[in-house]
């Protein structure tokens, strides 16, 4: 935990926290907790947030809970200890001052902008700089807002949801990854600060894509973020998180928690670019990265998708999953894992069965380059009344170099004779005569990688949507820069 | 024998550590077997073991008399990381060791059983360029584990076929452990009709080039018995080979389980693994378990995996109909096509026959 990054927020912090002096479990003006995690910490972000009654209480019940749980250690990722009460846990974003143009900005940052082709103003935002009449984050999100309401979808940050429509947030919240889940989703629940709401109300499609980036007050990703989406009955929704664009978030730890919830006959398509600071070549610094997500497919024929595209991150621990409770829903699972230099993933999915007539499908493409260590690790659990389930799944591993490692671990389990599951893996490398045709038609190393390496993973790419993919295919090559030759 | 004394102080540790496993332990999660056990625990009895007519050229040791000879002491209790195996290292002073010697091609079958509860260590060397096949016997009991070593040598080619029988009552666990030096060839199978647990653990080390390894097993449950095949198979070293081919099925409350591992290590480069695991579900209640795990250090391999599970194909069970075959006995077929590529693994023609004709009397009776 000693990346320059997190030195320099601790100077920030130090230095704020110096300029206060009056105890702040009774002043709410002041912009961060104190280090450290206590009862007090949780009160404080409750009340900052401006939080009623029951959700203190909530918060406090798993803060508790927390205390008696054990950090999960069954992962294949290794990380130094993590001092929990040497850690901050809330800090307003306001703090950040905005730079005045883009050259203030790291010019290493602008290059990959410019590889990934952002346009401008949009580099100028993800790099925290003050946006000019050019791009009026305020009139886009006001069109936008416009049209949500008139469909009566309810897209806002969490604390706003639960001021504004507390009965939907107590009957959601926690109703899919409970307060007791596990050691980080419980951990997320007592101190979480940031995160987004969405409620698609009966029948209704949702107009546009929903993305945090549009998101007002949401350019900030919180290190606890706690995201519920709820499709009603016959409602379809595309939610995007996470950018292609890097991002130098300053938190080393974060625990995010999502809930999906689909009702009847609904559709949520979740999709996720990650590519949080991974650490340099030597493997220091970096985000430890611990998600829970979870997808109800409670009713009768919904479908819960989840695309992923995780290419940042020192350290992954991320498992979105899907629990096919409605009779005929449908989950999927479609991830894109890259590991480059020291970095470690470990993630994958769980697609549980309950109900009859369940479809699941899981496509798996893990990349490992450099030193690091890359595992797919998932279950497809079929239980005694999901008559006539079906799985489908396939994961497949490509090594670039000799030092890295990709490995599988797959649980299959049938508790029903008419289920039928599939699984299948290959693990390969970048084949010196694919290199070699690239390589001989003047298509310079890193790009033939590239190619390379798109190609192996075309099948996840295309499930993303079209603004996302141009992006992330140019992201997959980034990524593996270097990382032949 | 001051070394085995040491490794034995080893094992004891080690179980003392660890204890008798439950669904708690990762390795164990699907075999309970604490709780099969109940009350009555592993004990500390010794079972017996013993040979029918040794074939000519075999040398045979009992490892509960005193001063082994050299081959014994190099070889035996090497490797004690396993809990069960250390179990059965820490609680039995008895049990067999065999020696067939450099180069010598032994035409007999070597028949090796079990019998009676407790605890039993064996151990089989094969030296360079030696072969021979083992019928190892499987005999009733309530409790029985099993500890097995079998070294082969550079070049050395052994066939192994076991058979676990049916019984709703029985316990047996037992662990192989298996090192090949270069060009070693191990082909094994396993075949299971379940107990109240069954366990049939095997780590297999590819420890000099061209080793190669070749497993298969069926099993043919019912009732509430259970059979579990854990395999771990490691290629150390470059240029090595396994296949694994295995094939349950399970009625009534039966619970198939295969947990494989494959490790490549790093600068195991030119390694070959191929693993496949398969279940058809027969009854309402029974259960599949397959978790087939690749651990890759190395890129320049090829390695896959594959299993499913599911029930018999609706199509092939209509064709057979509509050409006049009951639909009893086209299942039997059916079941016995499922099951007839991994039977097909065994080379001894004998031994083939009679897994197959054991497999189709279970299969009448779960069918």
């Amino acid at each position: 935990m000693s990346s320059v990054a997190q030195q320099e927020t601790k100077k920030q912090v130090a230095d704020i926290g110096e300029k206060y002096k009056y105890g702040f479990v009774t002043d709410i003006e002041m912009d961060m907790a104190p280090r450290g995690l206590s009862e007090d910490t949780v009160r404080f972000i409750s009340a900052k947030k401006g939080e009623p009654e029951w959700m203190l209480e909530w918060r406090l019940g798993a803060f508790r809970r927390w205390l008696t749980m054990k950090e999960p250690k069954w992962a294949r990722v290794h990380y130094p200890d993590i001092d929990y009460q040497n850690a901050y846990y809330y800090a307003a974003p306001k703090n950040t001052p905005l730079k005045q143009s883009l050259d203030e900005v790291d010019p290493k940052l602008l290059e990959t902008y410019k590889k990934l082709g952002i346009p401008l103003h949009e580099q100028m935002a993800l790099a925290g700089v003050a946006v000019d009449a050019v791009f009026d984050s305020v009139s886009v999100a006001t069109t936008f807002k416009g049209k949500l309401n008139e469909a009566g979808v309810i897209f806002c940050p969490i604390s706003e949801a639960i001021r504004d429509y507390p009965e939907l947030v107590q009957k959601y919240l926690g109703s899919v990854v409970p307060v007791t889940d596990n050691f980080f989703a419980t951990l997320n629940a007592a101190v979480f600060s940031d995160g987004t709401f969405v409620y698609v109300p009966k029948g209704v499609r949702c107009p546009m894509e929903l993305s945090t980036y549009f998101r007002i007050n949401a350019s900030e990703t919180g290190q606890f973020e706690r995201t519920i989406i709820i499709a009603d009955e016959g409602s379809y929704v595309s939610y995007l998180e996470g950018c292609t664009a890097p991002k130098r978030d300053e938190n080393q730890l974060h625990a995010a928690v999502v809930e999906l919830v689909a009702l009847d006959n609904a559709e949520i398509k979740y999709s996720t670019v990650q590519n949080w600071y991974p650490g340099d070549e030597n493997g220091l610094g970096g985000i430890f990265n611990f998600v829970t997500k979870r997808g109800d497919c409670r009713g009768v024929k919904s479908k819960i998708s989840w695309t992923q595209v995780e290419t940042g991150a020192a350290l992954t621990w991320k498992y979105p999953s899907c629990i096919l409770r409605g009779e005929g829903s449908v989950g999927e699972f479609y991830s894109i894992a890259i590991a480059n230099n020291y970095q470690q993933a470990d993630t994958g999915t769980k697609m549980i069965h309950l109900g009859a007539n369940t479809k699941s499908r899981i496509i798996s493409k893990g990349i490992s380059a450099g030193k690091a260590q890359n595992t797919y690790r998932g279950l497809v659990s079929v239980y005694g009344k999901a008559k006539n389930a079906r799985n489908y799944t396939q994961c497949d591993s490509l090594l670039i170099g000799g030092e890295c490692g990709a490995h599988t671990v797959p649980y299959i389990e049938s508790r029903n004779p008419t289920a039928r599951i599939e699984h299948e893996a290959t693990t390969s490398k970048i084949a010196e005569d694919q290199l070699f045709y690239c390589l001989a038609r003047g298509i310079p190393q890193d790009e033939a990688v590239s190619l390379i390496v798109n190609g192996f993973c075309r099948e996840v790419l295309q499930q993303l949507p079209m603004e996302f993919a141009v992006e992330a295919q140019k992201l997959v090559g980034i990524s593996l820069e270097g990382s032949v030759g | 024998m001051t070394l085995a004394v040491a490794r034995r102080a080893e094992a004891t540790a080690l179980f003392a550590a660890q204890g008798v496993p439950t669904r708690r332990v990762e390795d164990w999660k699907y075999s309970d077997l604490k709780s099969a056990l109940g009350e009555a625990g592993i004990g500390a009895q010794v079972a017996q073991w013993h040979v029918t007519d040794l074939p000519a050229g075999v040398e045979q040791f009992d490892l509960s008399q005193a001063n082994p000879p050299g081959w014994v002491i190099d070889n035996f209790a090497r490797g004690t990381g396993n809990v069960m195996s250390a179990a059965s290292l820490a609680l039995s002073v008895g049990g067999v060791a065999l020696r067939v010697p450099k180069g010598a091609a032994i035409a007999d079958l070597l028949k090796l059983d079990f019998t009676g509860p407790g605890h039993v260590r064996a151990l089989l060397v094969l030296e360079a360029g030696a072969s021979l096949t083992l019928v190892e016997g499987v005999g009733l009991s309530e409790f029985r584990n099993v500890g097995f070593e079998i070294a082969l040598g550079e070049g050395a080619a052994l066939d192994h076929v076991r058979v676990s029988p049916a019984d709703a009552d029985a316990v047996l666990v037992e662990e192989a452990h298996v090192r090949l030096a270069a060009g070693a060839q191990y082909r094994a199978h396993f075949a299971s009709f379940g107990s109240r647990l069954s366990r049939m653990e095997l780590e297999i080390a590819l420890e000099g080039a061209k080793a190669q390894a070749h497993l298969s097993g069926v099993s043919v449950l019912d009732g509430k018995r259970h059979s579990d095949v854990t395999t771990r198979m490691i290629h150390a070293v470059e240029d090595t080979l396994s296949t694994q081919l295995f094939k349950h099925v399970a009625g009534g409350n039966a619970k198939a389980v295969y947990q494989g591992k494959v490790t490549v290590a790093k600068g195991a480069n030119g390694s070959d693994s191929n693993q496949s695991a398969k279940a058809l579900l027969l009854g309402e209640a029974a259960e599949a378990d397959l978790k087939p795990e690749l651990e890759i250090f190395a890129d320049d391999v090829k390695c896959a995996h594959g299993a499913a599970v599911g029930d018999l194909d609706a199509d092939s069970l209509f064709y057979l109909r509509a050409r006049g075959i009951p639909e009893a006995e086209a299942r039997g077929l059916l079941l016995h096509a499922f099951l007839e590529d991994a039977v097909a693994q065994i080379a001894n023609m004998d031994q083939r026959e009679l897994v197959r004709t054991e497999l189709l009397t279970a299969l009448k009776v779960i069918a």
